[in-house]
């Protein structure tokens, strides 16, 4: 009985952990929905604040955010509302984090992660590919411009991750990049990638994994499995010919 | 003074040849745009990363608008910004990094680095009164913890232009700075600075300073150009272990509605080996020429050599406090001022300034210069020559007085832990120099003129050992005996010559 109790509250806990967090308005931290001003100081002002006071959601609605990388905090939950879109600048030095490129939202060693609403992410992946070849050009970035690509979200060392619903569009790189995470659900996503070299989502590592109810419609591979995960189920998830990822 | 001399020598002889020739990269070639709107920070950032890593250079900024927050400037690396581009905040507080190490904001930081500079005919515009005022919005909603000092936000938490801590070779040329959010740029703790040609236009909020030179050693600053709501050209001293030294400022022209020239107020460690000549101030609210030794710092071996200074509300104020000495022995001695004109007018010298300084210490009637230490802390060896002060005269002892009685006298507070400003004792019982807790004073060739009658007398010196005045004139209408010693009053003062 007391073992059943543990786990009810372990799973309460656990899986559900910003149901009853506060929602924060991302005008509150100034961040502009015009899709010029570029938010990333700002959304990640908020992000680390919302951290600090014990978790919550920053909620977007209707309105395009420009932003480059904003590093993700545990508890914490980026909430797009339809309508909302979170815009990637197409300036490859905003995705330059501690000497790689990563994805616009970004997020290493945390505890319930979570991104969520009928919104979009989008990379604008054509203009960051232009950017990446002019500065390699110029002989700014040494590496190959595939490993500069950057994607939409991910996740590295993760706890407990939700993704849900949300729409991503236009990724350079993998649109969504899990490694190493344990307990992830991903449940309700579009991904419309067509006509960019990157793929759907990348696999590497994770334990405890769930996509349901997702669609995928990608020029790459829809999934990329590198690396040993572990317990990975794919559920009624297919592609845009109605085939049924694994 | 040939010590002096030959220190200045060495300095600039070493700041010239600290540049080697280095590559130029176009910003735009970073994918930096000038176009007002996008903001640059990370990709200026990348860009000085890069020239740091490759042999060092200059970032040049040609004509546009580039908007960025915080950028660290690494080694071997020169910002370049050419006539015609500006480098302009974003105004949003939350582009700015609030340094971990010196716990201040900044648009442009560098910390540990050797041969950095600015430089180029180009702008730095910090958009300080918006950026100020968004902060304090954020504030007020409570998404920013500040406690709001009188209703702004404090210091650190507004960016300022450009702040060096611990740099070597430092070359800041040619640019104009404009409007920080606070201070405006602070030189802390770096070795080998040379300001040269700069021009400053910074009355866009409160504490907007010319320059802040912190602990720095072997300083110049010279044929530069500053208009600032605050101290011109300021210098500090915050760690007690540190001292500020081996400074040479010339050729330089300011206007302020706080000090000129101004050394402290915090002033832990001190200030050594400096000389500063052929300086103009104009509508200077306090004054032109300030040294405080407030913190228990020592302010030693100091040249000012040509100063003049037109309608500005004080001209020389030399102080002794305590304040947060720690037990440190306070030390100023060693002083030569001469060559020096202020005229000190009757009115606000600063009305109309955004931001006026405030108008504090009342009652009292215009203000005397003043050499004040305190009781066992003498203020030593000064010397005054070839000084012209033009005063307004005309005090009024019905609105304040305070006379030549041991009474009065002795009635005017020490003030050990009061913030040092040449007002702060209110009225004073002289109207051209007030002198408390000095030894070894010389007056030559030092002409005070006032231009009415005033109440009070020319020079009072109190607990003043060792004072020599020659060549004097002390000019006031009015007066029934226009004798010399009828307007120098010494009040417990031993071994004064008056010829």
């Amino acid at each position: 009985m007391f073992r059943i109790w543990i786990l009810t509250v372990v799973v309460y806990f656990g899986f559900f952990p910003s149901s009853e967090a506060k929602d924060y308005n991302a005008s509150l931290f100034g961040i502009k929905s015009d899709g010029i001003t570029l938010n990333t100081g700002s959304i990640q002002k908020a992000v680390d604040f919302i951290s600090e006071q014990g978790g919550g959601r920053l909620m977007f609605y209707v309105g395009r955010y420009l932003t480059g990388t904003v590093i993700l905090k545990s508890n914490v939950t980026i909430h797009l509302e339809e309508g909302a879109v979170l815009v990637g600048v197409p300036v490859i030095y905003d995705y330059f984090h501690n000497g790689d490129f990563v994805s616009i939202l970004y997020g290493e060693n945390l505890e319930n992660v979570s991104v969520t609403g009928k919104g979009v992410i989008m990379g604008n992946g054509n203009a960051l590919l232009a950017a990446i070849t002019e500065q390699v050009k110029n002989g700014y970035i040494q590496k190959a411009t595939s490993s500069v690509a950057p994607g939409l979200i991910q996740l590295k060392d993760c706890k407990n991750v939700l993704l849900s619903g949300v729409i991503l569009r236009s990724s350079l790189g993998e649109a969504i990049r899990l490694d190493k995470n344990t307990g992830i659900t991903m449940k309700g996503i579009t991904i419309e990638n067509a006509g960019l070299p990157g793929a759907g989502l990348l696999l590497a590592g994770n334990s405890s994994l769930v996509v349901a109810d997702s669609y995928f419609h990608t020029s790459g591979k829809e999934i990329i499995y590198a690396g040993k995960n572990q317990d990975v189920r794919i559920e009624n998830t297919k592609n845009s010919t109605g085939r049924k990822l694994k | 003074m040939r010590k002096i001399q030959w220190i200045i020598t060495g300095l600039l002889v070493c700041l010239s040849t600290g540049f080697a020739l280095a590559k130029d990269y176009d910003a735009h070639t970073f994918g930096v745009r000038g176009d007002g709107i996008t903001v640059n920070t990370a990709s200026i950032q990348y860009a000085i990363d890069y020239i740091s890593g490759h042999g060092g250079g200059r970032l040049v900024f040609t004509v546009g608008t580039y908007r960025t927050g915080s950028i660290y400037l690494k080694s071997d690396v020169t910002l370049h910004i050419e006539p015609g581009a500006t480098l302009m905040s974003t105004t949003n507080p939350f582009d700015f990094v609030k340094d971990k190490d010196v716990n201040w904001m900044a648009m442009i930081f560098a910390k540990h680095q050797t041969n950095v500079g600015i430089t180029g005919k180009g702008v730095i515009d910090g958009r300080g009164f918006e950026t100020a005022n968004n902060m304090t919005n954020y504030i007020q909603r409570g998404v920013f913890a500040d406690s709001l000092l009188w209703d702004r936000a404090r210091e650190p938490n507004r960016p300022q232009n450009i702040y060096f801590r611990e740099c070597k070779n430092v070359t800041i040329k040619d640019i104009t700075l404009k409007d920080p959010a606070g201070w405006n740029q602070t030189y802390d703790q770096c070795v080998n600075i040379l300001v040269d040609g700069i021009k400053v236009d910074a009355k866009s909020y409160w504490n907007n300073d010319g320059i802040d030179i912190v602990d720095c050693d072997s300083v110049v600053i010279r044929n530069s150009y500053f208009d600032a709501a605050d101290d011109v050209i300021c210098f500090k001293s915050h760690d007690a272990t540190k001292i500020c030294q081996n400074i040479l400022v010339e050729n330089c022209v300011g206007r302020s509605s706080a000090n000129g020239l101004k050394f402290g107020t915090v002033s832990r460690g001190g200030f050594k080996n400096v000389v500063a000549r052929n300086l103009t101030f104009f509508d200077t609210y306090r004054s032109a020429i300030t040294f405080a030794a407030a913190d228990g710092g020592t302010v030693e071996n100091i040249v000012v050599d040509g100063v003049r200074a037109v309608n500005t509300g004080n001209a020389i104020y030399l102080r002794i406090a305590d304040r947060w000495s720690k037990g440190k022995q306070p030390v100023m001695k060693d002083i030569i001022i001469k060559n020096v004109y202020v005229e000190i007018p009757a009115g606000k010298p600063d009305a109309g300034y955004p931001y006026e300084g405030p108008v504090e210490d009342l009652p009292r009637n215009i203000s005397p210069s003043g050499i004040v230490g305190l009781p066992g802390h003498p203020i030593e060896n000064v010397t005054l020559e070839n000084i012209e002060l033009v005063y307004p005269g005309g005090g009024d002892p019905f609105y304040a007085k305070v006379g030549l009685t041991p009474e009065e006298l002795d009635g005017i507070p020490e003030m050990p832990q009061s913030y040092p400003e040449f007002s702060q004792f209110k009225e004073l019982p002289a109207w051209g120099f007030y002198i408390r807790h000095a030894d070894g004073i010389k007056f030559k060739n030092v002409i005070l003129r006032a231009e009415k009658k005033d109440y009070r007398a020319a020079i009072v010196l109190d607990d003043v050992k060792n004072a020599s005045f020659s060549e004097m004139k002390i000019e006031e209408p009015g007066k029934e005996k226009d004798d010399l010693k009828d307007k120098i009053f010494p009040y417990k003062s031993e071994n004064i010559s008056i010829k």
